[in-house]
């Protein structure tokens, strides 16, 4: 009976390991989020950082991952301990959505521009094509038939 | 058409007038550290230790030592001791012993007073903003404070432990000016 009840014990043992290391949702990496989080003290993403204070948030986000925590769940938590500072890029709320928006209205009206300089500019070399020969006048057209005729 | 063209060079100096302006204001608002005679910035931060806020105006009257430091700088580990020490030998003359956290995980700083047993009110600047007036640039620093606000003595940059006759200066200087 005891052996028997130790037997069960084992396997439920060895059974709850793995299960304990299986989060419900896919893992998320320290590589993934090492790039995305900046080292308050040396102003470079954590990936790109050695110093104490990159080192200790590189093993507090090791540690919440083997806990099984999303990556918005550690972001998260980094901003509250550190402020949004603490995030290599500014979130998609509120004013920080400039941030985004800009650029790309940025590229949108330059491009307006040079289409708008580009049209023009191939509308003047039209207009200048257009344009009637202009005429000599009687002295120059005397000259001009001098010329030819000594050419001949 | 010309008002067209007139507008967009009219944009376009807008535009270069303001980066021109933003980075005067960058360079002219660059955080130099504070002055020892001049006024201590001024501050609230949360507490680490307990639950509640610190405003250091609220001191005003008692001498301050203000130390910054983290849970991961090693030389903070080993100036905990002195520190704390100091604290209970002069909170007799009225000298009152605060810790800044500095860029820190607060469940780390929470397990570094513990560990080294520092009694001592700590407040958390989560931001770094305010170590940015004192003009830290990395931990421990230390600041003396007198009754009037003013910084005094020395600023200590570095562990106290190797300083500690500046040290002993300073909080003289936070007593007696």
């Amino acid at each position: 009976m005891i052996l028997r009840l130790a037997a069960v014990v084992v396997a439920a043992l060895a059974l709850a390991g793995p299960a304990a290391a299986a989060c419900v949702h896919p893992r998320t990496s320290l590589n993934y989020l090492e790039g995305q989080i900046m080292c308050p003290t040396c102003h470079t993403t954590l990936d790109q950082s050695d110093s104490a204070a990159a080192t200790r948030i590189k093993v507090y986000i090791q540690k919440r991952i083997d806990e099984c925590a999303t990556a918005d769940q550690i972001r998260a938590e980094l901003v509250t301990n550190f402020g949004a500072g603490i995030l290599a890029a500014p979130s998609h709320k509120g004013f920080d959505l400039l941030a985004w928006w800009l650029p790309l209205g940025g590229v949108i009206a330059g491009a307006a521009v040079l289409a708008f300089g580009v049209w023009r500019w191939s509308r003047t070399r039209e207009s200048d094509s257009d344009d009637p020969p202009t005429k000599l006048d009687a002295a120059d057209e005397q000259r001009l038939d001098e010329l030819l005729a000594r050419l001949d | 058409m010309r008002v067209l063209k007139l507008s967009g060079q009219v944009v376009a100096l807008a535009a270069v007038a303001g980066l021109l302006g933003l980075l005067v204001w960058r360079v002219t608002h660059r955080t130099a550290p504070p002055k020892i005679g001049g006024p201590a910035p001024t501050f609230k931060l949360e507490r680490v230790d307990k639950p509640g806020t610190v405003d250091l105006a609220s001191l005003r009257g008692k001498p301050v030592v203000l130390n910054f430091w983290a849970s991961w700088c090693v030389p903070c580990k080993g100036e905990a001791a002195m520190l704390e020490q100091a604290s209970h030998e002069y909170s007799k003359q009225g000298v009152v012993f605060l810790g800044v956290d500095w860029h820190d995980v607060t469940s780390d700083a929470h397990r570094f007073l513990s560990k080294h047993g520092v009694t001592y009110t700590t407040v958390l600047d989560r931001t770094g903003s305010i170590a940015d007036r004192y003009g830290v640039a990395a931990v421990p620093e230390t600041y003396f404070i007198d009754r009037q606000g003013r910084l005094v003595g020395v600023h200590i940059v570095g562990t106290v432990v190797n300083q500690t006759e500046a040290f002993r200066r300073g909080v003289e200087a936070a007593l007696h000016s």
